[in-house]
């Protein structure tokens, strides 16, 4: 019996597009402080920033709606929410679980940053480093278009991309950082 | 002991970890800090700059007279 594909193309394609918003928030986090592109402020860097995350929980939940209601594999509501109690390749999807959910404790993180203190909020931030592996991962290992030369171009982008811009954020001087003495100019 | 204090308000990007920390100085305004006195005695400042993720806010020791 043939089923309705509409779902697992829009798991698919909700996956891809979280993927893609995900690489598009952490490289403008990435660069609100080490400023490539001078003339863009940081306020308006860190505004695409969150709206890019929120877009990519919009999207990865989308994900995981899709691939409930869809029929090619079977995925009950709380295989989305606990680890490894999914019978379709149980440890990429457990992977994409454990990145969903700590995506969306790093989200939350700033609506609570007054709670933890910024110090906690920036430590908790490290966590994107292993949200984008871990989304990579996720992606090359349990989807079906892995093998696809636009789907291996897709991934390696946005690898190359996050490495040149983890990079430049590590070796660029921090912008501003002292007081400047009073009659110069910076 | 005085701190003067100096806001890059090109390099805020408005986290308001600031304006939570030492309120009666800083304030957040059009999503970007700014001072509500130019100097101050509280050592709220120096945790307020130290918080700043940007780097954007310096404080200078004032001597006294």
């Amino acid at each position: 019996m043939t089923h309705d594909p509409t779902f697992w193309l829009l798991a698919r394609s909700a996956g891809f597009t979280a993927y893609v918003l995900l690489t598009l928030s952490v490289l403008a986090g990435l660069v609100v402080k080490s400023r490539p592109f001078r003339s863009l402020k940081p306020a308006a860097v860190v505004d695409t920033h969150r709206t890019f995350a929120m877009l990519g929980l919009g999207a990865l939940a989308l994900h995981g709606t899709a691939l409930v209601l869809d029929q090619t594999v079977r995925m009950p509501v709380w295989a989305l929410v606990v680890p490894f109690t999914s019978s379709y390749r149980p440890v990429a999807t457990a992977i994409g679980v454990l990145t969903a959910e700590l995506m969306i404790l790093v989200y939350a993180s700033f609506s609570m940053r007054k709670r933890i203190g910024p110090k906690n909020w920036r430590r908790l931030h490290w966590a994107t480093y292993a949200i984008f592996a871990g989304a990579t991962v996720h992606g090359l290992t349990s989807g079906t278009d892995t093998t696809r030369p636009w789907a291996f171009a897709l991934y390696l982008g946005a690898v190359a991309s996050v490495a040149a811009a983890t990079a430049y954020r590590a070796l660029a001087r921090p912008a501003s950082n002292r007081p400047v003495p009073k009659g110069a100019t910076s | 002991m005085t701190y003067r204090i100096v806001i890059d308000q090109s390099l805020c990007s408005g986290f308001g970890s600031c304006a939570e920390l030492a309120p009666e100085i800083f304030e957040l305004e059009g999503g970007v800090a700014r001072l509500r006195v130019g100097s101050s005695d509280d050592e709220a400042v120096l945790d307020a700059a130290d918080s700043c993720p940007m780097g954007a806010i310096s404080v200078q020791l004032v001597e006294a007279a």
